[in-house]
């Protein structure tokens, strides 16, 4: 019984964190810290941007395409 | 065994949406369960997903697993991203979702509730779902390429530009009819325009908080701002409330089209951390948390639909817009069963980020799915209040009478039965001075959602205030497309621009981003304007022409899918593609000339302005409407000539498809597919990239 409430627990923490991962995915919050892992994944000869400098060229490139739709 | 229980849930939920579907067809009592409509909704879309999707996937694209996509290829963690697909789905839907699913069924509710909800089940899992997913494929095997230099590669140069000239065409028309139709939701309502005002100053200071004090943390920032929206849709209400704060934000039409205007100039030429990107941040929470709790309030209200299945309006006298149910009910409906605007999602960041070609059935075809149930929603929403109620809100007073007492009585003619007491009831209970003569779409889709939300949390205590957070939902997401479609328009104009002069094209050059900033806001601020001094209110007039030019750009991604799977040998499935092109072809062509040349004023461009030249020459104008006369002459020749513009572009781009078909199906022209080479994927079956 125990076991089985433990199991439990355990997945439910585990989907509240993909959820609350997945959320953070979709609104863009993440986005940094994949950027910075494909970086070091590629080792690009391009400087790691700084948080703010991706923020910033981030959203340049966002908005300049159609990103919104009727 | 397994196999055997499996194709019996597949039968039962077929037979369920087979039964609930006649049941909304057939019913002809006093009120229908909205139940019927979801039913009957999701269990077309579960098997147009499980079935058409299916073949489409095997069939006609032969979705390859093992084939790396660009997202892996050439993934460089910015652009090119191997994404999660529910994470990717989200993104997609975020995208292409907008007030179009929501707008659209709310006035085609006018000629019942049976002809919109039949095309938007139906038009979504046999052509909109098509055009997404088979674009996304596309899109996918040329690296991302986008709609344009798709058309240009696999159809015709001429073909690559008249896609890019009808997008921007669009992107105006569409920029003006949702500016109209937030001046409407918010034009003498003091509540509403102060909420709606106080999401600028709170998305300024998320900006700040993004750029300065904790760069790109955009779900903290998201939060704090959505609980400071909710704070002032409540605040509203003292605004309200206030003699003297209530007159500051009592704004007529023509004030609001310049204030917005001005709004959209500003979001286009500042930087966009500052204004745009908050917004858009604040409308995505919202708009997710506003559907999801339409959907989850009409599963727990159940509410009875009083509209009836057909109404008379069928003939082409509707109040809310003229014309008959073929071809305006589909050129109404528009984005919830098929958008041109979305092969520009699906051939945009979309296809730089699935992580697997498989996905794009669940993303492609899936996401439109869901956009198609907001569209049924917002039909339940909008039938749900008494019909009386629902034309006394969104006629304009050229056709039902300026007097709350005339309205009523001209609307319970046709037997719909309202009183003005009943309309004053309503308009108090939703912190309205007046509900009469709202039209766009936006006032009755929130009275609905109100309606909706209040039965489930806070009851009539409440309803005010789910008015009004209906209210700010429609507008805040409106705006977003507002702001971010004038700044791509202006980036689509510095390139136009840089072809005379160089430096004009360069983003970041002042006088160039004012230049061309003031230039497209101009330009739909002129139909905008038009719109808000028209006597029939506008939506008459520049809602068809929004969908007739949407459907035409839809119609053009479908030739440009029709010449590829030609090139690719699917002769024998071309039908997929093509039966839904023609289908759109015959009805924007349809719309196009009766919006031209219908001898109706209220329908046709010309016969409107001829009618009113023959008033001015019979000396029936009194002197001092004499120019606002000419003017609305004038606008309405402008409208049939751009109306003509996008008939001509799709019957064009038509003929240059025809002629590569012709070529290909006699062998006289070598066939070129300009696909991605084929690269096999390094990542393990079922694995997932970063």
């Amino acid at each position: 019984m125990a076991r089985n409430f433990e199991t439990m627990r355990i997945s439910a923490a585990q989907a509240l964190r993909q959820f609350w991962q997945g959320l953070r995915e979709w609104c863009g919050d993440a986005a940094y810290e994949r950027y910075a892992r494909s970086h070091a994944r590629h080792c690009c000869t391009a400087a790691l941007l700084t948080r703010e400098q991706f923020y910033l060229e981030e959203l340049q490139k966002k908005y300049s395409r159609v990103s919104r739709c009727c | 065994m397994k196999r055997l229980l499996t194709i019996g849930v597949w039968i039962a939920i077929a037979f369920a949406g087979a039964y609930a579907l006649g049941t909304i067809a057939l019913y002809r009592g006093e009120a229908l369960s909205a139940t019927w409509f979801v039913i009957a909704a999701l269990c077309c879309y579960l098997v147009a997903y499980r079935l058409y999707s299916a073949f489409i996937a095997a069939k006609l694209l032969a979705l390859d697993d093992t084939r790396a996509t660009p997202a892996e290829r050439l993934d460089d963690g910015r652009d090119f991203v191997p994404t999660n697909k529910w994470v990717l789905f989200g993104h997609h839907f975020a995208a292409i979702a907008g007030p179009g699913p929501l707008v659209g069924p709310t006035l085609a509710a006018q000629f019942g509730y049976l002809p919109g909800t039949l095309w938007l089940i139906a038009g979504c899992a046999f052509a909109g779902c098509v055009q997404d997913f088979i674009i996304l494929f596309c899109s996918i095997r040329r690296d991302g390429k986008t709609l344009g230099e798709m058309a240009r590669d696999e159809v015709s140069k001429r073909g690559g530009f008249i896609a890019q000239i009808a997008v921007l065409a669009i992107m105006i028309i569409l920029l003006a009819v949702v500016a109209l139709v937030v001046v409407n939701a918010l034009k003498s309502s003091p509540w509403a325009t102060f909420t709606l005002a106080m999401t600028i100053p709170i998305a300024l200071l998320l900006g700040i908080y993004l750029r300065f004090f904790r760069p790109g943390r955009v779900l903290e920032a998201s939060l704090i701002g959505v609980a400071l929206v909710m704070f002032v849709v409540v605040a509203g209400q003292w605004v309200a409330e206030s003699p003297a704060w209530a007159h500051v934000f009592t704004l007529s039409g023509v004030a609001l089209a310049f204030a917005i205007m001005v709004y959209g100039f500003a979001a286009s030429a500042l930087p966009v951390w500052l204004l745009l990107a908050p917004r858009d941040y604040l409308s995505a929470f919202i708009k997710a948390g506003a559907i999801f709790s339409l959907a989850a309030g009409i599963l727990i209200v159940r509410p009875a639909v009083h509209m009836p299945a057909l109404t008379k309006f069928i003939d082409g006298t509707g109040p809310v817009f003229a014309g008959k149910v073929f071809p305006f009910c589909f050129i109404t409906i528009a984005c919830g069963a098929i958008s041109g605007f979305h092969s520009l999602i699906s051939s945009g960041t979309t296809p730089k980020m699935i992580q697997r070609e498989g996905h794009a059935r669940f993303i492609g075809y899936g996401a439109m799915l869901l956009e198609s149930f907001v569209g049924v929603m917002a039909m339940v929403a909008a039938c749900a209040m008494p019909p009386g109620v629902y034309f006394a809100i969104n006629s304009p007073p050229a056709v039902v009478g300026a007097s709350p007492e005339v309205a009523t009585a001209t609307i319970s003619s046709w037997g719909y039965q309202v009183d003005a007491p009943t309309m004053a009831n309503l308009a108090h209970a939703v912190g309205e001075q007046t509900l009469f003569n709202r039209t766009g779409g936006a006032p009755s889709l929130a009275v609905g959602m109100a309606q909706i939300f209040s039965s489930t949390i806070g009851g009539e205590r409440l309803l005010s205030i789910w008015y009004h957070f209906a209210i700010m939902f429609e507008a805040l997401f409106i705006l977003t497309v507002l702001d971010a479609g004038t700044r791509v328009g202006r980036f689509m104009v510095q390139e136009l621009g840089s072809q005379l002069w160089k430096p004009f094209g360069r983003t970041g050059w002042m006088p160039g981003v004012i230049i061309s900033s003031a230039f497209i806001v101009a330009a739909w601020g002129y139909f905008l304007y038009q719109g808000v001094l028209d006597p029939l209110g506008g939506i008459n007039s520049l809602w068809p022409l929004f969908g007739i030019s949407n459907q035409s750009l839809a119609a053009v991604a479908l030739v440009v899918a029709t010449t590829i799977l030609m090139k690719m040998g699917k002769l024998r499935w071309i039908w997929v593609t093509l039966a839904p092109m023609a289908w759109l072809v015959i009805i924007t062509m349809t719309a196009s000339w009766q919006k031209i040349f219908h001898a109706n004023p209220r329908i046709g461009f010309l016969s409107a302005a001829n009618t009113m030249a023959a008033q001015i020459a019979a000396g029936k104008i009194p002197a001092a409407k004499l120019a606002d006369t000419q003017r609305l002459i004038f606008n309405q020749r402008l409208d049939a000539a751009v109306t003509a513009v996008f008939a001509v572009m799709i019957l064009v781009l038509l003929v240059e498809a025809l002629v590569q078909w012709t070529g290909i199906l006699s062998g006289r022209r070598k066939i070129v597919l300009q696909e991605s080479p084929y690269v096999a994927t390094k990542w393990a079956a079922g694995a997932e990239g970063d």
